[in-house]
Order: structure tokens, then sequence, then C-alpha cells
């Protein structure tokens, strides 16, 4: 069936708003939290049962005969979170979160490719638990709210910026 | 397809691959961690304390269950460490072993801050009596063997064989005493007397730390320590254990004490892959390497046993 050759709808490209990404955040923690942290669950409850008292948990924790052990676990979690944003974006620029809130990742040069592999590794290095990447996880979002284009202190030093289409007609 | 249906199918495709490398990953690091993370919940901690007790896990008892006493120690300090668990619970069922290893062992479960109770169920005798003794309260059936608080040394003499075989032993030594327990010579009367002294002196030792754990006399103790074993039944009236009794009894003492639902959780040493594999191949190695004949040749074959 031949379709007409209608104008295309005049848009443009900006800075996705900050409660889009706050959200597209969120919905991505929670489907990691449901799936891809689902396996270590178990592991969670052996060594810390839900009755655990804030003191009783602290000082497991913090002993030295899970330190090692909690230090494994976590790593090999920011891994598989790393992997998740990694994959998403690199093939689609886009994670589920965004998916739902259409939005998208962009290099800031890197026209119609999309986003090169060190840049996507770049802007999820906050996943990273150990210093100094967990100086990110404060510093990190307050940037969003203080730079004109919203973009994180990762996603500026990796040259990447989270955009949605605007549509003129609206 | 469209790009939409795409997107999902990619997307699900990816969270299906990180859960399995989730899966992978979590089963992987409990077995390389060391330590059973599905049981480390709860507020009893159950260690186990079978077979020989010996000082390292190469002993060589190769298809022998052994407690190794740096592993028992470390369980112990483990679960006196957890804030979560209220008592220790140890469950005996050990012919004793090493001396030394036995005195670490009770030493550990002394310095304990936790309620300590032990379990003794087929056998607690000698140096698992031993670390037994240095718990709270001692439950045992009626018909478990324990006591035998006695020493015992051993080890092959085999001179005449040597000379069955045309072979000569080369005394070679500086310093007299210096091939005392050779296999290959005779003990002469001196060195036996000298032996006999260490043991009694190792015996002295064990009869004063159970009377001083158990909080009787010496002299009391020192009537019983003749290597005799006693049922379980037998112990409790001479005071050995402090009950009779399995393993309700020890929930309803811990129960008791602690004013707690016992929940008991087993610390125990899993082994790791790595570990599992080194010792394959390094006892691999060890028997290519040494023979079965050369066993024979080994001079400190010598044993002190409690």
């Amino acid at each position: 069936m031949k379709r007409l050759n209608l104008p295309k709808e005049r848009t443009f490209i900006g800075p996705a708003l900050i409660w889009k990404r706050v959200a597209a955040f969120f919905i991505d923690i929670t489907v990691i939290n449901l799936v891809v942290f689902f396996p270590f669950r178990k592991l969670f409850r052996g060594i810390m049962p839900q009755d655990y008292s804030f003191a009783e948990a602290y000082g497991i924790l913090s002993s030295t005969s899970y330190s090692g052990f909690l230090t494994s676990v976590s790593l090999v979690m920011s891994v598989l979170v790393i992997m998740y944003f990694y994959m998403m974006e690199r093939k689609m620029a886009q994670t589920i979160g965004k998916m739902i809130m259409k939005v998208y990742v962009a290099g800031d040069n890197s026209g119609n490719n999309g986003p090169k592999a060190w840049q996507l590794l770049a802007r999820n290095a906050v996943f990273i638990p150990m210093f100094p990447f967990i100086l990110l996880w404060i510093l990190d979002p307050l940037f969003m709210f203080f730079t004109k284009t919203n973009q994180r202190l990762s996603e500026i030093l990796g040259k990447t910026r989270v955009v949605e289409t605007y549509s003129l007609e609206q | 397809m469209e790009k939409s249906d795409f997107r999902w199918g990619y997307a699900i495709f990816v969270l299906l691959l990180l859960s399995i490398l989730g899966f992978m990953a979590a089963g992987i690091l409990s077995l390389f961690v060391g330590v059973n993370v599905n049981s480390l919940g709860g507020n009893v901690a159950l260690i186990p304390i079978g077979g020989v007790i010996v000082g390292t896990d190469d002993s060589g008892f190769l298809f022998e269950s052994v407690t190794a006493s740096p592993d028992a120690i470390e369980l112990i300090e483990k679960a006196d460490k957890n804030p979560g668990i209220k008592a220790i619970v140890l469950e005996i069922n050990s012919p004793g072993g090493s001396a030394v290893a036995s005195e670490e062992i009770a030493n550990a479960v002394r310095k304990t801050n936790k309620t300590t109770v032990a379990w003794i169920r087929e056998v607690g005798a000698s140096g698992a009596y031993w670390i037994a003794s240095a718990s709270d309260h001692i439950v045992a059936n009626k018909v478990s063997i324990t006591g035998s608080i006695g020493v015992i040394a051993s080890y092959l003499e085999f001179p005449g064989l040597l000379e069955d075989y045309n072979v000569t032993y080369r005394r070679l030594v500086s310093g007299k005493y210096k091939d005392m327990g050779s296999p290959f010579k005779e003990m002469t009367d001196e060195e036996k007397a000298i032996f006999q002294q260490n043991l009694d002196l190792i015996r002295d030792y064990f009869v004063s730390e159970v009377a001083k754990n158990r909080n009787l006399s010496k002299k009391d103790v020192d009537k019983v320590a003749n290597g005799l074993f006693y049922l379980g039944i037998q112990a409790k009236e001479l005071g050995l254990v402090d009950e009779v009794g399995g393993k309700d009894e020890v929930i309803a003492y811990v129960e008791k004490k602690e004013g707690i639902k016992a929940e008991i959780v087993e610390y125990k040493k899993e082994k790791g892959l790595l570990e599992i594999l080194g010792e394959i191949f390094s006892r691999q190695s060890f028997f290519v390497g040494r023979g079965i004949g050369s066993s024979l040749l080994d001079k400190g074959n010598l044993r002190i046993e409690t």
C-alpha cells in the first residue's frame, strides 16, 4: 500500500527533563533488583536475618570475617549493573526505564552513531563500589541540578547526555 | 519485526543473560568464600568436632574424618563475634587426637563470652573430653563413650626386620638422645623412662586442666584418669558430665540459660573450589613423590595422643 508523503513532524532534541530521568533511574533500579539481584538474595538472607537490629547488622557487616565476602559480592553485583546499562545503552541508547520514559542517551559528538564504548563505561563508573568512584554517589546527581544540560558529573566526563525529543507542534 | 518489539525482546534477552550470570556468580561466590552462608542465621551455633583431632588439615588422614584445630578455632571465634549467636554447642563425636590440638580448641572454648555446651554423641573421649570439659555444660547420651583421660604414645620399631634383610643401622648422632624414638633401633631403658616421664607430665597437665575446667579437685580427677572410658551414665555419676540426654536437653539448657527460643544453625568449614582442587593435586603429588615404601623410613612417626 502506498503512503502519502506527508510533511514530517517538526521536532527538536533537548536535554531530558529531570523528573523523567529520576523516574527512569528508579524503574531501572527496580528491574535490576527484581531480576539481576534475585540470585544474591539467598546469600544476603543467610548472613543478615531480618530480625537483626541495626547494631547487630552493623556489627556483622563491619566484622573482618565478612568484609572480604561482602566486598566480593558487591563488586560482582556492580559489574552486573554496569553490564545492564552498557549492553542496553550500547545497542539501543536506552535502558528499560528510559524506554518507558521515552528518553535516550546521546554522545556529545557522536552524531547518529550513538555513544562509544568508553563513553558508556565512563557514565556508568558511578556504580563501582570503590574509592574514588564512591565519591560520585553524592557529587554525580548534584551536578544534574546545577547544569543547564542536566548532565551528571560522569556524563560531563564521558561526554554523553540524556536527551528526549520535543515536538514543536505542541 | 517492529522496532519496539525488537527493543523489548533485546531488553528481555539482556535481563535473562544477566540473571543467569547472577546465579552463576552467586554460586561461585558461595564456594569461594569458604563460609556456608545458608547457615549463618539463627541464635545457637552448632560446631561439629568429629573424627580425630589434628593440628593441621594435612595431617595425613586421607580418608578419615578429622577436626583440624585451626578450623575449629576459626568457627568458634566466628560464632563468638557474631552478636546474633547467644550460645555455642559443640557436637562432639571424636575419640580424641593430638594433645596440642585438643588443648588449643579447649582454650578457644574457654575464651568465648557465650554460653558453651558440649553435646557428646557416640564418643567424646580423651582429647575430645578435654575440649568438652572446657564448656559450661556437658550433655552425653546414656551409652556415649567418654572419659579415657590419659596419654598414649606409640611408634613402629623394626630393627629385627632390617636384620632379616641384612640391613645395618649405622648410628651417627651428636647428642646422646638425638635418635631417641628411631624405628631402626630398640629403645633403651633410659629412653623409655624419659618418654614415660614426659607422658606423665602431659597426663598431669591434662588432669589439671579437666579439674580446673570442671571445678573438681585434681585428686578426684586423678583417680579416674587411668585411661578407662566411661559410659555416659557412669560419667554422670562420677561428675564428668552434667546431664544425660541428647539434642532436646541441649536446647532446653540453652533456652533456660539464655531465655531465648533456640534456633540452631550449623557452623562448618565449607571447602572452596580452589581448596578442593588444591587438596586433590597436593595429595596426589604427595603420594607420587613419597611412595608407600618410603613411609617406613619416616623417622618422625612418633605420635603423642590424648
